[in-house]
């Protein structure tokens, strides 16, 4: 299900490279947030260059090309760390300790196997645009200004090498919870029961709420 | 084995893998890259020699789609239109209109739901895409009708159809989506949205008054504002005005002259205004990054579904399954009307599997020529029309509909986008709660449906105007 | 056999050659060697030439514009005021150019080789407001006009301004563009005369070039009676183009303009020579540098397509 889930912490190793990891995301993210910001500051550069000085950007519409992948890759991982990126939780919210771990581990191995394959897809489409031997390395360029294309090609294969990491570490997570039938597993996002979620919202709405 | 056969198969694995609780945008994707790699080592003969190969031309196949699908400047309109809807959160204009629409609205009976469902209405006049709007309305909403003793999952309902407003109201990421796959004028498309958006949202309204009238112990009505404190409660909310006047003139200038810019341009000096709005409002660099990382994670969730999604269409492509539908539904022998109906009955239930976007961007390629096909064609006139309105007419009115099934799926079980988010948002609240609060409003959509299919006036007068 | 072909769109007068290919093969072969069309189900246009390279479809059209850094060798033929005055002619040109060996080197980077051209007319402006009655009047004018033909448009003041093309009908409808240049056929696809007023006639500033390719390995891996029927197809294929676009397209845009009242503009000669002057030379110039540099025999290439032309006329 979208949105916050709670992600349990310890003094493990576990759970510091967690943590470590969770930082790098949070950066990637917001890398993502900052390139949606810059469409808008585009947009009004665009307009009031057409309307106040006869001069529109050029290549307006290259340069929001460019942005997309960042806003489309860079959160990757840290949407998947909270448990954000949708689910149906009909059956795993069912299901309790080993049982759960277990199935969480099989959908998750699926989630690498697929990541991984695509990190080696996504690298050979990056591959096909670089080209050392080229001016400005570029072997695809934009149709208007002609902008080299390999940066935003090689965001795809970087942001699936982070999910990597961040699945590796969660299938890491969901055997340690299977072997010592954990009840609050560390590093994994939890499906909450009330309680606790009261305390999350709590701790969220006042944080933010203006 | 036909590339049809293992198309179905493909498609019925996805489903286990969801039911089993996988990532829906990595099930799909995984889904479609299997299927390409089965295609291609069909196609070599399944000699054991030539796996690696199949492999190796399915994993490039798939890896050239989330570069190429995402960096498109027409999708860059869904994280505008997101947020806009964070950023008028911290500009507080959410706040000021839910204030506005309780004090104006909330006398009647189930008030406070009725005055959920204006006020989401109103605030999709600057949100363009449904699950920000109820993510939003999630967090302002819900608490004060807990307050009051509606039923929580109810209080999560209405919030969860209340969002879905905010696609066919103007500004709308998904309206946006269907005119670039169909290639029809964006500005007619928008306008055209509104009417049936308003009515949508006077339809749930009487359908909350009715079962305030009729069912004991529902939310009660809530009284006593003077009529002082009603209007003082109206200038918080102006600036919406403000917003929506700025986004229209970038649409359609109704005084006549040129246009200030182009759609995707409005969008996004919609959220330039809202940002200053909130910069006023005294947002700061630590909130600013709130909504700019709320806006990132609900992007990159969509973003990945749409690529997930188109892994598996590039598949479906390789494997003919659009061509076998269109011939099929063309050499159908039933009434256009009839098989029109059937069409959205099918995204009905299509729509229960599937989000939003990756079902129209799955399907309108091949459904979209065969509507056009059944009205007589893309430039048919309305007289010699099946349906009694011009090519471009038909296309509008279609994609209205479309839209409004899209919509209504966000909000039907197993996976409906709008009760994901309210659940996510609220965690006192699990996702099956939600879906039991939204059912009142599956019937709230069918007979708005209903009333489009046979008045399409109410879509079309509109942009006849202009 | 079965090879998939990777097109873009719908049906239309830009891919009646490849449809007709496919028609001729298969009856060549009696059915044993088909061509399988897919209109946008296999790749997105930009990635034709990735898929080709990758072997995921045997065949795919494309233009050379989307991305000059691909196919550099043969984005000579957009450059602007190259004089090409009919289809019969840009193939002759293309067929030549297809068979130096800087090019082959060139497509043979993504394993392509290249079959056929989709020649199109001359690319002209539909514009709205008042028709430009000299040259002159275009200073100030926003018009959606890419590669070549963009910097040629800005050498006589214009502004242009870049959209995909999906987007130019609103912009022209919204005046946020006052023109666009596109052939004929495209004119009347995205719809840019429904509420244009004028349509120039020899403006002529230049086209695109738009090749079908064949993946090289896939085309060895051929019978020689599969490959001779479909190397031996191409002409008629062409052939049967060029029929099609100048007997139903170009019969349907002259009513189509008259139909919807659009003003017909004809520079006088002296101007046009004066804007191919002030344009051609520079661009020409400039690109010959740039793919010098990228290792490509620039010159060559370039005297060698200018040659062909003068001597045709
Ligand atoms: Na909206
Ligand atoms: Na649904």
């Amino acid at each position: 299900m979208a949105g916050s889930s709670l992600v349990f912490t310890d003094a493990s190793v576990l759970s510091k490279a967690d943590r470590v990891l969770y930082e790098l995301e949070k950066r990637l993210a917001l890398l993502s947030g900052l390139a949606v910001f810059s469409l808008m500051v585009l947009a009004v550069l665009s307009v009031s260059g057409r309307n106040f000085l006869n001069q529109p950007l050029p290549g307006y519409v290259d340069w929001i090309e460019q942005a997309m992948p960042l806003i489309a890759f860079m959160g990757i991982s840290y949407t998947q760390r909270d448990g954000g990126h949708i689910r149906m939780d009909m059956l795993v919210g069912a299901l309790k300790g080993r049982t759960l771990y277990a199935v969480e581990f099989v959908t998750t191995l699926a989630i690498f196997v697929l990541m991984v394959l695509l990190v080696w897809g996504t690298w050979a489409h990056f591959q096909r645009s670089f080209d050392f031997g080229a001016p400005m390395w570029s072997r695809d360029s934009s149709m208007d200004i002609a902008l080299p294309i390999w940066p935003a090609k090689l965001l795809a294969p970087v942001a699936f090498g982070v999910l990597c990491l961040r699945l590796a570490l969660q299938l890491w997570a969901y055997v340690r919870a299977f072997i010592n039938n954990d009840a609050r597993p560390i590093a994994v996002p939890m499906i909450l029961n009330a309680a606790e979620q009261a305390a999350l919202e709590a701790e969220h709405v006042s944080g933010q709420d203006s | 084995m036909e590339p049809i056969e293992i198309g179905l198969i493909v498609s019925g694995g996805m489903l286990v893998l969801v039911i089993l609780g996988m990532r829906v945008a990595f099930a799909a994707g995984l889904a479609g890259l299997v299927g390409l790699i089965w295609i291609f080592w069909a196609k070599f003969g399944y000699a054991p020699d030539k796996f690696e190969k199949a492999l190796t031309v399915a994993v490039k196949t798939a890896g050239q789609v989330p570069h190429s699908k995402v960096s498109s400047q027409a999708l860059s309109l869904i994280p505008t239109f997101i947020l806009i809807g964070y950023l008028a959160y911290y500009a507080g204009l959410t706040k000021a209109l839910f204030e506005a629409a309780k004090r104006w609205f909330a006398w009647v009976p189930g008030g406070l739901a009725v005055s959920t469902v204006f006020a989401t209405a109103g605030f999709a006049a600057v949100s363009g895409a449904s699950v920000a709007t109820s993510a939003v309305f999630a967090r302002i909403a819900i608490p004060e009708m807990l307050k009051i003793g509606y039923d929580k999952r109810f209080a999560a309902g209405v919030v969860a159809a209340g969002g879905t407003l905010a696609s066919l109201i103007p500004p709308s990421a998904i309206l946006v989506i269907y005119a670039i796959i169909v290639e029809q004028d964006v500005g007619k498309l928008l306008l055209a949205g509104f009417i049936p958006g308003a009515f949508s949202a006077l339809i749930y309204g009487a359908l909350i008054i009715g079962m305030a009238l009729t069912i004991k112990g529902f939310g009660p009505a809530v009284s006593g504002f003077t009529w002082k404190e009603r209007f003082v409660a109206l200038p918080p909310a102006l600036p919406i005005l403000f917003v929506v006047v700025t986004i229209i003139f970038f649409v359609y200038n109704p005084f006549g002259g040129d246009a200030w810019g182009t759609p995707t341009e409005g969008g996004a000096i919609g959220a330039f205004v809202v940002f200053c709005m909130a910069l006023y409002r005294g947002m700061r660099w630590a909130q600013l990054k709130d909504a700019l990382l709320e806006t990132a994670k609900l992007s990159v969730m969509i973003f990945t579904i749409i690529w997930g999604v188109l892994i598996y269409v590039r598949f479906l492509g390789f494997a003919e399954l659009p061509d076998a539908f269109a011939a099929w539904i063309t050499s159908l022998q039933m009434s256009p009307m009839l098989i029109l109906i059937c069409i959205l009955l099918a995204y009905a239930v299509l729509g229960m599997f599937m989000d939003a976007i990756g079902m129209l961007l799955l399907t309108l390629p091949v459904v979209y020529p065969a509507v056009m096909a059944l009205n007589g064609g893309e430039f048919v006139s309305a007289a010699d029309s099946t349906f009694g309105m011009s090519g471009p007419m038909c296309a509008i009115w279609f994609g209205i509909l479309v839209v409004k099934m899209a919509e209504f799926c966000l909000i039907t079980p197993p996976i409906g986008l709008n009760c994901f988010v309210v659940a996510g948002v609220r965690d006192d609240l699990s996702v099956q709660d939600v879906f039991k609060g939204v059912t009142p409003f599956f019937i709230a959509d069918a007979i708005t449906i209903a009333l489009l299919v046979a008045f399409p006036a109410i879509v079309l007068w509109l942009p006849s105007q202009v | 056999t079965e090879w998939n072909v990777s097109l873009w769109g719908k049906r239309r007068a830009f891919t009646e050659h490849v449809e007709k290919l496919a028609e001729l093969v298969d009856q060549k072969t009696g059915g044993e060697f088909t061509l399988s069309i897919s209109y946008g189900g296999l790749s997105k246009n930009r990635e034709n030439l990735d898929g080709i390279s990758i072997g995921a479809f045997e065949m795919a059209q494309f233009c050379a514009g989307y991305h000059r850094d691909k196919n550099p060798s043969i984005t000579v033929l957009e450059l602007p005021f190259l004089g090409v005055s009919s289809l019969e002619q840009e193939v002759d040109l293309a067929m030549a150019l297809y068979k130096h060996p800087a090019v082959e080197k060139d497509l043979g980077r993504w394993n392509a080789t290249l079959l056929m051209p989709s020649p199109l007319p001359q690319y002209n402006l539909v514009g709205v407001g008042d028709a430009p009655a000299t040259l002159a009047d275009f200073a100030g004018l926003t018009v959606r006009a890419t590669g070549g033909i963009g910097k040629a448009m800005e050498t006589v003041g214009a502004v242009p301004t870049s959209m995909s093309a999906t987007e130019v009908r609103q912009a022209l409808d919204s005046g946020v563009i006052k023109a666009a240049s596109f052939a004929p056929h495209a004119h009347m696809s995205f719809g840019t005369i429904e509420n244009g007023k004028w349509w120039t006639t020899n403006l002529n500033p230049g086209s695109v070039h738009c090749p079908v390719v064949v993946n090289t390995d896939a085309l060895a891996d051929l019978s020689d009676a599969h490959r001779d029927a479909l190397l031996s197809s191409v002409d008629e294929a062409l052939a049967y183009y060029i029929d099609f676009y100048n007997n139903k397209t170009m019969a349907a845009w002259g009513p189509a303009l008259e139909e919807r009242g659009i003003e017909q503009v004809t520079f006088a000669d002296a101007e046009i020579a004066a804007f191919k002057e002030a344009a051609a030379a520079p661009a020409a110039a400039s690109w010959i540098e740039e793919n010098t540099a990228r290792g490509l025999p620039a010159q060559e290439l370039y005297d060698m397509i200018t040659g062909m032309i003068a001597g045709d006329s």
